[in-house]
This record gives structure tokens, C-alpha cells and sequence, in this order.
């Protein structure tokens, strides 16, 4: 009997490795497979977009076609074929009903926990942009925000709405030609957010997009444009899932923040995309150009991201520090399990004075997964005074896994000055016992580590994810130990 | 193998057996580039591999490093310092990399490199990876780059040193944990050259 009841705990464990991993059952249109000049032109007609868009896209397309595939990560990457991509797919819209939401798609997002009635939010906590393959489906609070002057609404929107801010501001950190994944982006990106925090305003709740992967053999290529004018302040969220499926569904975004003079910008990430199963099959290829410009004297960028899933992370939120006396934050957690590969870190090129930056990540790898953080810290030769700390310690659950460290720093000013430093351990046996010994079991044991391990970065993120990222650290681990 | 302290050639793979412990120390002075490429195999249980690197440079000098650590079996142990000061136009990398192999279990492997840039036109680049494919191990590395702090130069200046003097004092201070036993002397005055 024990053992019978032991079994099935143990089951209840491994088939509730990854809970967001069902398919919802809605009309979707697609376009057809492939990656040609015919299908950016059929996209960007889909989403009646204005010329000068289209001929962005273009020439991002022919700029992608002249790129090699980059191969210096420390990943064993899949070949990806893009002529087997559908690049497009949104929910059919009930045309009785255009003002709607979908009750399938509600559901969806309801099973996830993001609220998307308004009604049904704690008084005006969060604000959320959901994004349901290439489309936006909702996003709440506009108006409460639009009293302030701010503008967040999806990307297409955006463009036909206010299309001065999205052209003044597009490609202007990340351009079509910075590297192969955001040139991919540029020429296919289908919708995302669109953000605009007017000068002085403090934006009253948190922002969030969430976005969501559903057609089978798709890919999603959202792109965000975030803009803080002087002095302004917002805390933005970001969380992603997507269904078990046992091919490999490529997600190849952008996210661009620009940071005027005296702002502050708070970017966060719990990135949960579906890790492929424990023998390494489906999972997220999630290959994300990152990057942030603290434009005006004393603006501020802080990003904080929690990595638990997708089968290979390729991603490196960045931050040029242009203005006098900016800072810059990073801290991220990311966990690998099974088959999983995480390359990921930060960049931070200081080129105002007194600029500063802190970095701090934290790598755990279980399994046979890989994880690797990159970084690079450049001091320009304006840097004066200008300052880094890097910390990045590793933590290796099991003989099998590896954790690596690549940091690049330079420096060309005599008065910066840069530190990193790095760790690699294990959980010591000690740790494990003294939890034992107190009836903690293993598992429980390794999450409470682990949770301490991260403290200093889960402690960054806002109060609505940081529960979550707690929980998706403890799960993530699961079946690890013992 | 047992060797003593001694200024290694540029370019060396050094295999490490079982129970060996392999010192290797480097000094590069100024008025010279050079190119420093290092192996070192730690090939059986319980090796040992300890180096130590010195650099100054200045005008428009070149020095690179690139050091491979390779841990191979389990049981070694590993440690590298490296500390240089940069002046002039003088361009400085330091490309150290430890790799822990699956087998290498119980490995201790430490890095560190100190820079110091003296000049504006002075450029320094440092690469301290890791590559750890075992997990049973204790690894840390560490680099900075930085100047010469400026509390110290008051505190030795207030109390009558002369500007130069006091900053050839601290440079001496900064490097003397990598300066060769009775190279003190020849080391002082490559420092007053710079």
C-alpha cells in the first residue's frame, strides 16, 4: 500500500512538470508556411500597415537574407529551417461579437492566472497587454491610463494611432541589421506592446504584456517598444508560457526601452516558455535581442529576469549607458533542467560619466542541461568615474550538468573601474542533511536552498511575479534531486 | 616535475601527472610585446598547477595572455593570479579560461586578474571564463579593472611623501604578490620607468 501511494505521488510529479502545457481549442487563420518578400508583404497587408513600415520590414528581410546564423553561443543549437515556419496565426474573431474577447481565449488566459477583466483585478494593480500568437487579444486599463497621458496598447495599434512616436523610435537601440534573430524579428514581427510614459508621470501600476504561444508549428516574433520621457517612471512585466508539444517552436523577439533624461525604468521578466520533456524533445527556442538606451543624464534601467524555461535561451538584455550620471541594473536567475540550455547574461556599455552599473546573476543547472552566462562590461574612453560590479555565481545540482561563465570586460579610461567576480559550487551535502534532519524532505530541501540561493534577485521583482517566480524555481527543479 | 620559480617562455602545454605540483611564474617587463600562450593538463589525481603572472607596459607595447586551465582528473588543484599596470598607449589582454571535465570531480580551481590603467590612452580587456562540466568542484574566478586609489595617495602625501613617490609605493604594494623572490629591486625600477 505505502508503495502504491508513493508511486503515485511520484507520478503526480512528473506529469505535473509543466502545467501550462495545454492547447486551446480556437478558429485560427494562418498565412502559408515560409519566409519570403510575398509573405512580409502579406503581413504587413494583414495588419494594413503604412508604407514606410513596409519597406522597414523589407529591407530588414534582405539584410536577414545576407546573414550568417551566429554559432559563437556555448549551445548546441537544432538547425532551424524558417521555410518551415508559419510566421503568422491569429485567433478568428467572432464577428457577432467584434468588442469581445473570445470566452475560449479568456478561459486560456484565466487558466494561467492573468486577468483580463478589468473587474476582476485588485483595484488597478496591473495593467496587461495579452498577446495570443501573432495577435494582441486585450489590453485592460486603457483608460485609466490615458487620463495620465500614457500610451499602452499593442503594437499595431500603436502604429495606426500614433505612428510619429512608433517611427521616431523603432529600431532606434535595436536596428533591423544589429544581429540575425533581430533582423528575423524586424522583417516578420507580428505585435507585442507599444508604451509611452509622458515627461514628469509616474505611471500609477504595473505594466505587463504576457504572451502566449498556441498554433502548432508557428513562431512568435512580438516586439515591444517601451519609452520613458524625462522624469518619468514605470514598472514593466513580461511572462510567457506556451503548450507541450514535441516539435521545436522557435519565439525570436525584440524589446527596445528608451530611457530619457531623469527617468526610471523597471523591466521585468519570469519567462516560462515550455522546456521540452525530460528527454530533451519540443520545448522553446527562445532567441531574444534585448537592449535598453539611457538617453539623458541621470535616467535609470533596472532589468530583472527569471529564466525557467524554453529548450535553448538565447538572450542578453542589454543597457548603453549614454547620459551623464545614468545607471543601469541587471539580475536574473535562470534555471536549466533535463536537456535544457540557457546562454544568457548581460551588457553593459558605459559611455557617459559617473555611469554605473551592477550585475548580478545567478545560474543553477540540474540534469543534463548547460548553462552559461555571458557578459561584457565596455568602459568608453568618456567614461569618467564610471563603475561596475559583477557577481555571477553558479550552482550545479547533479554530475551531469555544466555551468560556464564568459565574461568580457575592457576598459579605456584610467578612472572606471570594474569588478567581477564568479562562484561555482554545489549544494553541500551538509546543507541537505541539516534540512533532513529536520524533517524537511529532499526536494523541499533543494527549493528552500535554492529560493535562498536567489534571494537577492527574487527580491527585485515585483510582488506579482515574485510569488510566482518562486513557485516556477521550486517546480523547474523537481525530480533533480535523489 | 617540481620546478622552481622561473620566467616561463611564451609559449608552453605543460602536462601535470598525478602528485605533481607545477609552478609557473611570468614577468613581463617594459619595452616589450608579447604574446603569451599557456596550457596546462592536469592529468592525474591530486596535480597541482599554480601560476603567477606580472605585467607592466607602457608607450605603445602589446601584451596578451591566453591561458588554458584543463582539469582532467579529479583531485586537482589549481590557482592564478595575475596582476599588471598598463600606462602610455599600451593595450593589455588577458584571455584565462579554466575547463572542468565530467571526471574532474573534487577540482579547486581559482583565477584571478588585477589590472591597473594608468593612462586614458591605455586599454585593457579581460577575459576570466569558466567551463564546468563536473559538479563536485569549488570554483571562483575574479578580475577587476581599476586605478590607483586616491584615499591611499592623500593619506602617504599628507604625511610628506612625494606625489611620484607614493605612487610608485602603491604600484609596488599592488604587484608584490606576484613579484618573484629577489626580483624586487629590478621590479621597483621597471615600476619608476613608467
Amino acid at each position: 500500500m505505502v508503495m502504491s501511494e508513493d508511486k503515485k505521488i511520484i507520478q503526480e510529479f512528473t506529469s505535473g512538470e509543466y502545467k501550462e502545457g495545454f492547447v486551446t481549442d480556437v478558429e485560427q487563420e494562418f498565412i502559408p508556411k515560409g519566409l519570403n518578400e510575398e509573405i512580409v508583404r502579406m503581413i504587413s497587408a494583414r495588419k494594413e500597415e503604412p508604407q514606410w513600415l513596409l519597406e522597414f520590414r523589407l529591407d530588414a528581410l534582405r539584410k536577414w537574407q545576407n546573414m550568417p546564423q551566429p554559432d559563437w553561443a556555448h549551445l548546441d543549437m537544432p538547425e532551424i529551417d524558417f521555410q518551415d515556419i508559419i510566421y503568422f496565426a491569429a485567433p478568428k474573431k467572432d464577428k457577432d461579437r467584434p468588442k469581445e474577447i473570445d470566452p475560449k481565449l479568456a478561459e486560456t488566459f484565466d487558466k494561467l492566472g492573468i486577468p483580463l477583466k478589468e473587474r476582476d483585478v485588485l483595484a488597478g494593480v496591473v495593467a496587461v497587454d495579452a498577446v495570443f500568437d501573432s495577435v494582441s487579444v486585450t489590453t485592460t486599463f486603457r483608460k485609466t491610463l490615458a487620463e495620465k497621458g500614457i500610451i499602452f496598447c499593442s503594437f499595431s495599434e500603436a502604429v495606426k494611432e500614433h505612428p510619429d512616436l512608433v517611427r521616431k523610435y523603432l529600431a532606434s537601440v535595436v536596428p533591423a541589421s544589429d544581429n540575425y534573430f533581430a533582423a528575423l524579428n524586424s522583417a516578420v514581427f507580428s505585435d507585442g506592446s507599444f508604451c509611452y510614459i509622458p515627461k514628469g508621470v509616474r505611471c500609477p501600476m504595473e505594466l505587463s504584456s504576457y504572451f502566449r504561444i498556441n498554433a502548432k508549428g508557428t513562431g512568435q516574433f512580438e516586439r515591444t517598444l517601451i519609452v520613458a520621457d524625462e522624469d518619468s517612471y514605470v514598472s514593466y512585466m513580461e511572462g510567457c508560457t506556451a503548450p507541450m508539444r514535441d516539435e521545436q517552436q522557435l519565439h525570436a523577439a525584440v524589446v527596445e526601452i528608451i530611457v530619457e533624461k531623469g527617468a526610471d525604468v523597471k523591466y521585468s521578466t519570469v519567462q516560462n516558455w515550455y522546456p521540452g520533456d525530460a528527454e530533451g524533445k519540443g520545448g522553446i527556442l527562445n532567441l531574444v535581442t534585448k537592449r535598453g538606451i539611457c538617453k539623458g543624464d541621470g535616467s535609470h534601467l533596472s532589468w530583472t529576469q527569471v529564466e525557467t524555461g524554453s529548450a535553448i535561451t538565447w538572450k542578453y538584455p542589454s543597457t548603453i549607458l549614454k547620459g551623464d550620471y545614468s545607471s543601469s541594473e541587471f539580475y536574473s536567475v535562470a534555471v536549466t533542467n533535463n536537456h535544457q540550455q540557457a546562454d544568457t547574461g548581460t551588457k553593459m556599455v558605459h559611455l557617459g560619466r559617473g555611469t554605473k552599473s551592477r550585475i548580478v546573476s545567478k545560474g543553477i543547472s540540474a540534469g543534463v542541461s548547460q548553462n552559461s552566462y555571458r557578459g561584457l562590461v565596455r568602459m568608453g574612453k568618456n567614461a569618467q568615474n564610471a563603475r561596475n560590479f559583477s557577481q555571477c555565481d553558479s550552482l550545479l545540482i547533479g554530475s551531469r550538468c555544466g555551468a560556464h561563465t564568459f565574461p568580457v570586460i575592457q576598459s579605456q579610461n584610467p578612472t572606471a573601474t570594474v569588478e567581477h567576480e564568479a562562484t561555482t559550487s554545489k549544494i553541500s551535502e551538509d546543507q541537505l542533511f541539516y534540512c533532513n534532519q529536520r524533517g524537511i524532505g529532499p526536494e523541499d530541501a533543494v527549493g528552500l536552498i535554492v529560493n535562498g540561493y536567489a534571494r537577492e534577485v527574487l527580491s527585485r521583482l515585483p510582488m506579482e511575479f515574485a510569488v510566482e517566480a518562486q513557485k516556477l524555481l521550486q517546480v523547474s527543479l523537481e525530480g533533480s534531486v535523489g | 616535475m617540481g620546478h622552481g620559480h622561473y620566467i616561463a617562455p611564451p609559449k608552453g602545454q605543460y602536462q601535470v601527472q598525478a602528485g605533481e605540483v607545477l609552478n609557473l611564474q611570468f614577468v613581463v617587463l617594459p619595452g616589450e610585446s608579447r604574446d603569451i600562450d599557456v596550457s596546462v593538463d592536469l592529468l592525474g589525481p591530486g596535480a597541482e598547477a599554480h601560476l603567477k603572472g606580472l605585467y607592466l607596459c607602457k608607450a605603445d607595447e602589446k601584451v596578451n595572455f591566453r591561458i588554458v586551465m584543463h582539469h582532467c582528473a579529479p583531485g586537482c588543484k589549481s590557482t592564478q593570479l595575475f596582476n599588471g599596470i598598463a600606462g602610455g598607449e599600451a593595450q593589455v589582454s588577458f584571455h584565462g579560461t579554466i575547463v572542468v571535465a565530467p571526471e574532474a570531480q573534487q577540482t579547486e580551481a581559482y583565477q584571478e586578474n588585477h589590472n591597473i590603467v594608468l593612462t586614458p590612452e591605455a586599454k585593457v580587456t579581460t577575459q576570466p571564463q569558466l567551463e564546468i562540466y563536473a559538479d563536485d568542484v569549488k570554483c571562483s574566478h575574479g578580475a577587476t579593472v581599476g586605478q590607483l586609489n586616491e584615499d591611499e595617495l592623500f593619506y602617504m602625501r599628507s604625511r610628506g611623501i612625494p606625489e611620484s613617490e607614493a605612487k610608485t609605493l602603491q604600484m609596488l604594494s599592488f604587484l608584490s604578490p606576484v613579484v618573484p623572490e629577489g626580483r624586487e629591486e629590478e621590479i621597483e625600477q621597471a615600476i619608476r620607468t613608467l
